[in-house]
């Protein structure tokens, strides 16, 4: 899947656990694993020490979000197999030096960072959890407003009542047919968040709930939906620019590459 | 006048730069960071052809900006948004003296706004004053996240900020633009935070505040001040850069604009010289809305909306009769067709 990370893993080790565990973290801020996104660099197992060089899209992207994901690929390979060290690197990142020290030696934004404001990563994550579920949730309404449903039969269904089938969910009322919603992909992303913020899973829990872990009356759905849409453009903007500082990157990358080429001089592949 | 479809476009750039990054303006490498991460986004998101070397971008000069905007860049009048930042350049990066040198000799082409730093406290009301009066000033652009001696932002509801809008206003200013955008290393991003812009917008409303780059990436916090607030702008820079690279996401900020604040509160602006006004403004015209978009958010871009959105919303704001602005331009030598 992620066959354009150049990987190092032993003999015998297949390493698709490590990047399974790579590929669930997440840019906060863009809700998208960092695997997808090609903030990977490189991948390297030694002897139970783990070796990730990440790849920002630019050198200043914010301190406290580069930590974090810093952070979040250490936990997330410490547990794997016999991993017993995990080295994360961040390349020309402006801050590389100190959060590599830190989040290498198990320390805490706070105590690396004194005095950046931010202060708790903790209550950052938890916003961008949350701000995710909204956005998760409106693409999900998106879809099923096209399928055709009202604001009050959206506002009824219940967490039985959907599924996935294949490569898309389906809708099954019990004085209905069946109907196909959308990509299954949409409605499993919301329902995985749903679940780690830890609202109710229930059978019988209505599917679509606020922040609160309420259900809505048909009433307030729309004005939900346009505030939770807006949301979704505003956090797509630096996943834009992301995007596009990204291939400018790979595409100059390329280029030196190239020139090093017609140089005639040896490159390592 | 920028013609297309047979019809006439008046076109006003809300915000433009004429900078001096050149490396011996540099007063530490903050100088350097500054100007390779605005490089970083016209590199990015121009198209190829577009691109300049970094040695022009640093200092492109009068020429090019004359050319860049009114012979080929459809533009017939811009506005110089000062920005200081005196800790990273030694003579400020393009302050209101610098770009009085492009407005002094083609006045009738640019609007100059000047500045004011709150943590100046009384002791800058002087020189406040005195630019007010020595400099042809007809807005003010404001940076709430420029550094000064050891703080790293201020806010536009701060006391001593409603001091300065309190003699701005006396001093028969209307229009304040307030950068609210990317993060530009190495600022503090928690001081584009936008909620200031409320508080300031209610206790003044007979100012007017051009939120630049329209809060991005807090579109949403923008959105909803702007809908409540009768007198907040939205400045269309850097989000008018996507409408190459990510024509589908810029659909979504425009149906997103129009749909909260309408077609009269979007003021075009090219952040010239990260992007330039002439591709931006042929992307703009060649751009529709895609039909899922005007169907979900019941909005459209017409060519009346582009008329109002490139030129007479900002006319409107600082008092331009677009028909006698023009028959004055046209005598400049400037124009495009002229």
């Amino acid at each position: 899947m992620h066959s354009d990370v150049p990987c190092e893993f032993p003999e015998g080790c297949d390493g698709s656990a490590i990047l399974q565990r790579l590929d669930q973290v997440l840019d906060p801020e863009l809700d998208e694993s960092i695997l997808d996104l090609g903030f990977v660099r490189s991948v390297e197992l030694h002897a139970g020490h783990a070796d990730i060089a990440l790849r920002l899209p630019t050198s200043w992207c914010a301190v406290n979000f580069a930590y974090l994901m810093a952070e979040d690929v250490r936990h997330a390979l410490l547990d794997v197999g016999d991993i017993r060290e995990v080295t994360v690197r961040l390349g020309d990142h402006c801050a590389a030096a100190e959060i590599e020290a830190a989040v290498n030696a198990g320390q805490s934004f706070a105590d690396a960072f004194p005095g950046e404001g931010a202060g708790s990563l903790a209550a950052l994550r938890a916003t961008f959890l949350r701000k995710g579920f909204l956005i998760r949730q409106q693409r999900l309404l998106r879809e099923l407003r096209e399928t055709g449903f009202a604001a009050a039969a959206i506002c009824a269904l219940r967490l039985a009542e959907v599924s996935v089938r294949d490569s898309v969910f389906v809708i099954q009322r019990s004085d209905h047919g069946p109907v196909t919603g959308g990509p299954a992909v949409i409605l499993q992303r919301y329902l995985q968040r749903r679940a780690e913020l830890g609202f109710d899973c229930s059978p019988t829990a209505a599917l679509i709930i606020d922040l609160d872990g309420r259900p809505f009356a048909p009433e307030r759905l729309q004005a939900h939906y346009e505030a939770a849409r807006t949301m979704r453009i505003a956090l797509e903007a630096n996943g834009s620019f992301c995007r596009a500082l990204m291939a400018r990157a790979s595409c100059d990358v390329a280029k030196t590459a190239a020139n090093i080429k017609t140089g005639g001089r040896h490159v390592q592949a | 006048m920028y013609k297309h479809n047979g019809q006439e476009f008046f076109v006003i750039d809300g915000h433009m730069h004429f900078w001096d990054a050149n490396p011996e303006n540099w007063r530490n490498q903050y100088g350097e960071s500054w100007i390779k991460c605005f490089y970083a986004y016209h590199n990015a998101l121009s198209p190829a052809e577009a691109v300049w070397p970094f040695d022009k971008f640093c200092r492109y000069g009068e020429e090019a900006l004359v050319d860049d905007l009114f012979r080929s860049g459809h533009v017939d009048m811009a506005i110089l948004n000062s920005t200081y930042l005196h800790e990273f350049y030694k003579n400020g990066f393009n302050s209101h003296i610098q770009n009085n040198v492009a407005k002094s000799k083609y006045p009738d082409r640019f609007l100059l706004c000047g500045s004011f730093d709150p943590r100046d406290e009384e002791a800058g009301f002087e020189a406040f004053r005195r630019m007010m009066g020595e400099y042809p000033i007809s807005g003010l652009k404001l940076y709430t996240a420029e550094w000064r001696n050891g703080s790293r932002g201020w806010r536009l509801n701060d006391p001593w900020a409603y001091k300065y809008l309190d003699l701005a206003q006396q001093s028969g200013i209307k229009n304040i633009h307030v950068h609210k955008g990317p993060t530009v290393y190495p600022l503090s991003a928690d001081a584009f935070d936008v909620h200031d812009v409320d508080y300031a917008a209610t206790d003044f409303p007979a100012l007017n505040f051009i939120v630049e780059h329209v809060g991005l990436p807090r579109l949403d916090d923008f959105c909803w001040i702007a809908a409540q607030e009768s007198n907040v702008y939205a400045g269309l820079s850097v989000a008018m850069a996507f409408v190459h690279l990510r024509p589908r996401y810029f659909g979504e900020i425009m149906a997103n604009l129009l749909f909260w604040l309408g077609p009269d509160k979007l003021c075009f602006g090219s952040d010239y010289a990260i992007w330039s006004p002439k591709w931006l403004i042929e992307k703009f015209m060649a751009y529709d809305l895609p039909e899922d978009l005007k169907q979900e958010y019941h909005v459209d871009l017409t060519d009346d909306i582009r008329r109002k959105i490139l030129g007479e919303n900002t006319a409107r704001l600082y008092g331009i009769d677009i028909a006698a602005q023009t028959a004055k331009l046209a005598r400049d030598g400037l124009a495009a067709n002229g």
